[in-house]
Order: structure tokens, then sequence, then C-alpha cells
């Protein structure tokens, strides 16, 4: 993701790939929102879950098997 | 005598009705009647009909909540209304129908007496963006009630009603409860009505809960939304897990003062224990829980349909929708994994203790013009700062609570948070009560300014 993760590149480049039409205000709260979650996403990105086993379809009422 | 009645609880009120002290259509009249006078302060009711709710009442069955007028959040749909999840657009088709809160408030015969205001789709723990305005905090009508059940939690807060159904996706019954003063219960995923909901195929997060002012008054709302009774126990020998962490010690110093001393009480009230936990990754298990809900959210959503948004949905709710459309899928699969940790993380430490405490809000209530909280870690939006501790619940389904445990020097609601193992719901309302016991009801007893205004004539 090196070079896009600046909503300068990322947000304008999204867009264009989905044919998503953007004003100035959304640009604007686009580059807010960009700038509270992108950090927290690259730290997600980077948490080591190698040796955790994801469940298959959890039931979320109950503790995992 | 239904003027005075407004201001019993839930399970007064009922008692009253069910004993004959109590005229049910005085009572809903005077609802109304109340709704009139303190909702232009509050914007919390978006919507009463008066001759819908008459009507629910002529045919209610003689159920638990008979002749109990409750306020549901517009989250779901009535039989004569379509929600409108507090947007211009709801980005699903909707639609008048019956939905499973409605079933489970009529059959319990409780009278829907008006739709509560509720954050933008959903989507802010503070309440102060709706397609009808914002809503206002009772105890300061200058703050923000907490979202996403804004209206929900300002009504009984202001005792317009004494119960309302709200939602939990990230917190949203949770906040408001804490910003107004309120106790509110996040059950475990999947007990509660949910049918009718525009998310219920896809959602593995939200739930329908109950707001009241005191615990004994959710178990009585919450036994109608699950179907099935919640039967009183003792938490008597509480094992009590805290956890020391940048997230949970990030908090106001009043905060961190009340819930410490109700940690405490709770602790002696049932003979119990408090032990130190680990629980590392909060922040990861927030976002993770962000990330799952903005996948199962967005499904179905097209491009073009965000080439032509409503002109009403607020700035905000537009960029964030199409900002939501460009987020990495891996960041996804990556939370699915972080589901999965922290929901084994979490059943290896209930095997150690009964609860885990935190704080439910890190500040109180902000400014509605400015929704920003001073931590100790510094400036945040009030958003950012609150999904931090409340998001675990949604992310693994446990279920959770959260009470009034204080006032700040501003008069302003504090509230610590309980959350225990998968289908403890029982358990934490028993805990609850030991807590109101413990500290003499004094904070479910608290009435914020508006509230202790003069009583409506009937």
């Amino acid at each position: 993701m090196e070079g896009t993760t600046s909503a300068d590149e990322f947000i304008p480049a999204g867009l264009a790939a989905l044919g998503i039409e953007a004003d100035e205000v959304d640009l604007a709260v686009m580059g807010a929102v960009h700038g509270l979650l992108w950090p927290p996403i690259q730290e997600l990105l980077a948490l080591d879950t190698e040796e955790v086993e994801p469940e298959r379809c959890p039931d979320l009422s109950r503790a995992p098997e | 005598m239904s003027v005075a009645a407004l201001d019993l609880g839930l399970r007064a009120q009922a008692a009253a009705i069910a004993a004959g002290e109590i005229d049910p259509s005085e009572l809903l009249d005077a609802a109304l009647t109340r709704i009139e006078q303190r909702n232009p302060a509050l914007n919390a009711v978006v919507e009463t009909f008066p001759e819908r709710s008459r009507e629910m009442l002529a045919a209610a069955p003689p159920g638990q909540l008979h002749g109990v007028p409750i306020v549901i959040k517009d989250e779901w749909p009535l039989p004569w209304r379509a929600q409108r999840f507090g947007a211009a657009e709801l980005m699903a088709p909707t639609a008048p129908r019956e939905s499973g809160p409605y079933r489970a408030l009529r059959d319990a015969g409780a009278v829907i007496v008006g739709v509560g205001n509720m954050h933008e789709l959903g989507a802010g723990s503070t309440g102060n963006t709706s397609y009808y305005g914002a809503a206002h905090n009772p105890w300061n009508t200058e703050r923000c009630p907490g979202g996403s059940s804004s209206g929900p939690a300002a009504s009984v807060a202001a005792r317009l009603v004494a119960g309302a159904v709200g939602a939990d996706g990230l917190g949203s019954v949770r906040f408001p409860a804490a910003y107004c003063g309120l106790t509110g219960l996040k059950p475990t995923f999947g007990r509660s009505a949910m049918e009718g909901h525009h998310m219920a195929p896809l959602t593995t997060l939200i739930v329908s809960g109950p707001l009241c002012a005191d615990a004994g008054d959710c178990r009585l709302l919450g036994s109608a939304l699950f179907g099935e009774e919640l039967v009183a126990g003792d938490a008597a020998g509480l094992r009590i897990g805290i956890v020391r962490d940048d997230v949970s010690e990030d908090v106001t110093a009043e905060v961190g003062a009340a819930c410490e001393a109700a940690i405490e009480t709770l602790r002696a009230e049932t003979g119990g224990e408090v032990r130190e936990i680990s629980l590392p990754d909060l922040p990861a298990a927030a976002l993770a829980a962000i990330m799952i809900t903005n996948s199962e959210s967005m499904s179905g959503t097209r491009p073009e349909q965000l080439n032509r948004l409503d002109p009403e949905l607020s700035p905000i709710a537009r960029g964030t929708l199409k900002y939501r459309m460009l987020l990495p899928a891996a960041a996804t699969a990556q939370a699915l994994r972080v589901r999965a940790m922290m929901r084994r993380r979490l059943a290896a430490i209930f095997e150690e203790v009964d609860v885990i405490a935190w704080p439910t809000i890190p500040a109180p209530a902000p400014p509605l013009d400015s929704p920003l909280v001073e931590l100790p870690s510094g400036t945040h939006t009030a958003d950012q700062a609150n999904v931090r501790g409340a998001a675990l619940a949604n992310l693994t389904g446990i279920p959770s609570i959260s009470m009034p445990v204080g006032l700040s020097d501003e008069r302003l609601p504090l509230a610590l948070q309980l959350q225990a193992a998968w289908g403890e719901n029982e358990l934490l309302l028993d805990a609850a009560e030991a807590l109101e016991r413990g500290n003499e009801r004094r904070w479910v007893e608290s009435l914020p300014p508006l509230a202790e205004a003069e009583p409506t004539e009937a």
C-alpha cells in the first residue's frame, strides 16, 4: 500500500476506480475520516494474527468452541 | 393520579395498572401531554400517533407491560410507519410492517406512544446529527444525549416514558444510557427481538436493548424483548475483572474516581472480589468491529447509488458513505481474525472472573455543537473515544450493561459498564441491582432538571 495511503492519493484513486463522484465537501469529509481511520487500519493490518485460527461461521450468541 | 404515575418507574407503572390503581388510557393521555410539554426542548420524540396508540391499548393483552407507554427508536418499522434510521435516505428498502420489537411490545401489552430520535444512520455516539435535528440531553440541553439511541434515552431521562427500546451495534444503547444517567442493556447477540430491522439478515453486531431508569425496569422490558423472563438471581461472590491499560485509564479524573468507587461498592455489596486481568489489543478490537459493521452495512450498496444520494443527508453522512466504499477488504478479513482471537481470550477470562468492569464513557456528555472530549491522552472526538470501550461486546457477542455511578461537577451523569460471558444477561442485571443497593439507589433516582419540572396536569 506504500504510496497510496495519503488522502490525496488514496481517495481520488478509489473514487475514480469505482466511478463515485465527490464534490469538495465530500472530499473534505473523506479526508478527515481517512485521517482518523487509516492509521488504526494500518495497525490492524500489522497485527500478527498468523497463529489465530479463524472461526468458521461463529455463533456469536455462544462462547467459541 | 396519572400525572404522578408518569414519574414512576416501569415496574411500578405496570404494577399499578395491574392493580387497577391507574387507568392506562389516562396514563397514555398524560404521556402524550407530557411529550407536548417537554419534548420541544429535547427533540427526543420525532413522531406520535395517538390514534394508533389508543388502538394498541384497546387491543392490549394482559401481559407484563399491559398499558405501559413505551418509546421505540426510529430503527424498526411499525405497521403504520417505516423507519427512517434518523436519515433522509436509508440505503436500504423500507416499508411499514410488523417488526420483532413491535411484536414483543404488543404481545406484552405495551403501548407504543412515540418514535425516538436517533443519530443519522446510527453512525455516531453523540446524537447531535439527525434528519430530525439533534436530540438534547435532559441534564443539560446544550449537551449531547448520546447516540445512536438518542431519543429513547432522552425520553426516559426526562420521564416522558419509563422505558424505551434502543439498538446497540457499537455501543448505541450504552452511550446514551451513560450520557443521560440511565441503565441500558446490550444483550447477548441474537437473544433480543431484531426481526424487521433492515440489517437483521446481515448484521453480526446489532441487537435491540432496553433503556430504563434502573436495572429492574430493564429486566422487565428486556424480558419482553427476549420473549422470556429474565429471572432475578443474586450476584453473591461476584468476581470483578478490571483492566488497567491505555484505554481503560484514558478517562477524566471524575469518571475514573466514580467508576473506582462503584466497583468497590459492587465488590462490597456482593461480597465478591476484584481481580486485575489482561486484555490486550482493545484498540484493534474496536477497529475490527468498525470494519465488520462497515462491510455488513455497505453490503448491496452500488457505487452509482452514491452518486444520487438524497441532498438532505448530512455532509458528514455523504462523505463517510463514499469513504466507506473504499475500505480495504484485507482489513475486514483481518478483523474476523481479531474477532476470533478476542472471543477466545474472553472465554478464558470468563473462567476466572464473572464480569469485566470499566467506564462506559471516558468523559461526560460533550457540547452538542462541539462533541470533543479532553482526556489524559489529548483531545478526541467523542466518537473516537467512546467506541474504544464499547465495541468489544459487539465484536464478540457478549452482553454488556451501563449504569449510572455519579454526576460530574457540571452535574452530568457518569457511568460504569459491566460485561459478562455469553448468555449471562441476568447476571449483569443482578450485578446492576446489587450496585443500586450498595449506593442506596442514589444515582438511578437522580433526576435531570428537565424531569424535575412541574408535573403534567392530565
